[in-house]
């Protein structure tokens, strides 16, 4: 119907006072929303960069079984030799390093306190890329060349009462049951994005853990990609490469270990859709104020159109196409305010921000404004503006015909 | 063949304490190319019997046929499409679209009875021109004068080639030369085709165009036939 498309774009422009302040209001909460969601988006990428960096890898392999033996029975679930499979998987275009650990918890005594701390051996040489989301707040990082050095967090650094140089003794029992006792010595302090990490987190060589649990084996493999956006592509293909294997392997992405980023997103989430309702509802106010408006005020033309022969249907559909070309006009210019304000904070270098909670830092936040967050702030204003000129528009189609006509 | 036809038509409207019985049992048949004024006093209900002829509502009881069609019980949809098929209107304010050029008022009709565009648009010019308006086909109503609007009005209500043409009070609110060459354009298009004329006025020297007057009083209608009345158009030029 392209008339009708027409008559309702002549209409929209007719009161341009009107139509602007509507138009307004709907890029007021376009924009409002987009942004919002784009610093969202942006504090999600970050936290997701972080965790999969500093701690989870972006993939994780175990023996089969691991989940559910973990706690009874670890030693039977552990990885022999894990370089052929390291070696295979590394192959991969896209992938960045792969590499192994085995962790342990035990008590940490240095000088006269003791701690509760989580111990995670790795290998030194496949370890590099780990690095570079921790920050080394004092010493320096761990060294292939230097077999009983380790890292530990901040937290844990001030629980210890320890300096860099100093020997950390952790205490632990081997697999066979015997406790058993080994000693790292300080190389470094580091801080990596979660506090709760820092206090009990210790990185060691993994030939100084494998020695205190008496084992040769790994507990699991890490995988990290050089793209997080990687991963669909190339989950499948590593699956495949594992399955050539006689032993048994399970693997879980980053995203099934890391509930602290689900719980963030899934709260942040939440607040997006709460602000995004209170957007929608100042539009659906904002134009159902207009379309009212425009009927009351064109009710003698409504009637001359059903006198013509204008269906109840045409007059519905004349004033959904105004609500609609409203909500179109209203978002197009979202996106661009959306984009222009993204640029301004760009160009001042980003909105300082304090450190979120449980984190250790805080950042220069910026407006990512993804496909997705703009779909959704598209989505959120037509919605509004569609249902809010349906009741207007149904009223039209039910103005009396007579009644419309007479002389006011 | 009568192509309106009233039976026992009533029509009243709910006023402070009682019902206002504006139409009371109205017996009346319209022939298929007449040209009947409806005159009456103000208030006399000139413009609800019309609006009964045209579809525009629905009489309390009694029967309404257009074009040998009943329309009690016609759904919303049939009404609409009877409207824009048989029926024209002109209305004493116009009733222009004010948004849309003088063309595209004329094409409206013609859009919502399904018409192809180019077609349309043909026929909007060729009648704008038979109006006299062939030189304002792109103005809005806004920048037209009222004989020039209701010149529009009139192409507008011929565009479906409607049999009947109904024009409540069309002078109304014209100078009196507009207002007859108004009149003398409606005399021209009914000798022109078999186009059936229902208008209603005041004006007595609107009357003299009409065939037949039905003059309208406590509800009835008075019918009485105005013979060879029927003007010249140099008459009042
Ligand atoms: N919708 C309505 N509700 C209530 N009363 C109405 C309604 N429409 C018309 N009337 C009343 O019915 C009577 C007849 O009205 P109608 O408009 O048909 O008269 P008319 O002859 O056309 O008058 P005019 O010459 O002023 O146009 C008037 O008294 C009017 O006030
Ligand atoms: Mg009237």
């Amino acid at each position: 119907m392209p008339d009708l498309v027409f008559l309702s774009l002549r209409n929209i422009f007719r009161n341009a006072r009107r139509t602007t302040i509507t138009v307004f209001s709907i890029v007021v909460g376009f924009a409002a929303m987009a942004c919002f969601g784009g610093f969202i988006e942006f504090s999600f990428e970050g936290l997701r960069e972080n965790t999969i960096r500093t701690q989870l890898g972006h993939l994780q392999i175990y023996a089969e079984g691991y989940w559910e033996k973990r706690v009874s029975d670890l030693e039977s679930v552990l990885i022999t030799g894990p370089e052929e499979v390291e070696e295979r998987i590394a192959e991969l275009p896209g992938v960045a390093t792969v590499t192994h650990r085995l962790t342990f918890s035990g008590l940490g005594t240095a000088g006269n306190a003791t701690v509760n701390m989580s111990v995670v051996g790795v290998d030194l040489e496949g370890e590099q890329e780990f690095s570079d989301f921790e920050i080394l707040v004092d010493g320096r990082p761990l060294d292939p060349g230097d077999p009983e050095g380790g890292l530990i967090g901040e937290e844990l650094r001030n629980g210890l009462g320890a300096r860099v140089g100093d020997w950390v003794t952790v205490l632990t029992s081997s697999f066979d049951g015997v406790i058993n006792a080994v000693d790292f010595r300080v190389a470094g302090v580091v801080r990596s994005a979660s506090r709760e990490y820092d206090s009990v987190f210790a990185k060691v060589p993994i030939e100084l853990a494998q020695r205190a649990r008496e084992t040769d084996k790994v507990e699991r493999i890490i995988v990290l990609l050089e793209d997080t956006g990687d991963l669909p592509e190339l989950l499948p293909r590593i699956e495949e490469i594992l399955a050539g294997f006689d032993r048994k392997f399970e693997i879980r992405r980053w995203d099934e270990l890391a509930g602290f980023y689900e719980a963030v997103v899934a709260l942040y989430t939440g607040l997006f859709r709460v602000f995004a309702g209170i957007v929608g509802v100042v539009v659906m106010f904002s134009v159902a104020n207009t379309m009212t408006m425009a009927v009351f005020e064109r009710t003698a033309e409504i009637g001359a159109l059903r006198a013509i022969g204008a269906r109840r249907s045409t007059l519905i559909a004349m004033f959904l196409f105004e609500g609609l070309g409203v909500g179109l006009i209203g978002s197009g210019l979202g996106v661009a305010a959306s984009w222009l304000l993204a640029a301004a904070v760009e160009a001042v270098g980003g909105i300082p921000m304090p450190p979120p909670p449980g984190m250790t830092q805080g950042f220069q936040a910026y407006f990512n404004l993804t496909g997705a967050v703009l779909l959704s702030a598209f989505a959120v204003t037509m919605v509004a503006t569609l249902v809010s000129s349906v009741y207007p528009a149904f009223a039209a189609s039910r103005i009396r015909i007579v009644e419309a006509l007479q002389p006011s | 063949m009568d192509i309106i036809s009233l039976r026992a038509v009533s029509k009243s409207y709910p006023s402070a304490d009682t019902r206002l019985q504006v139409l009371r049992e109205v017996d009346l048949d319209v022939e298929e190319g007449e040209f009947a004024v409806v005159a009456g006093p103000s208030g006399s209900g000139k413009s609800t019997l019309l609006n009964l002829m045209g579809a525009l509502d629905h009489p309390d009881s009694g029967a309404v046929r257009i074009d040998g069609v009943d329309l009690a019980g016609r759904s919303d949809r049939a009404l609409a499409n009877l409207r824009n098929e048989k029926l024209g209107f002109v209305f004493q304010s116009f009733h222009l679209i004010p948004v849309l050029t003088a063309v595209e008022n004329v094409a409206w009709p013609l859009f919502l009875k399904g018409v192809e565009r180019r077609r349309r648009v043909a026929r909007s010019r060729e009648l704008l021109t038979r109006v006299g308006l062939a030189e304002h086909m792109h103005r809005t109503p806004g920048r037209l004068s009222g004989g020039q609007r209701q010149r529009v009005a009139i192409a507008r209500a011929l565009a479906c080639e409607p049999k009947i043409l109904l024009a409540d009070e069309p002078t109304g609110n014209l100078d009196r030369k507009t207002a007859l060459e108004i009149m003398d354009l409606f005399a021209s298009l009914n000798r022109d085709g078999r186009v059936t004329f229902v208008f209603s006025t005041h004006d007595p020297t609107v009357v003299s165009y009409a065939g037949r007057r039905l003059s309208l009083a406590e509800g009835k209608v008075d019918d009485e036939p105005l013979g060879v009345t029927r003007h010249e158009d140099s008459a009042h030029a």
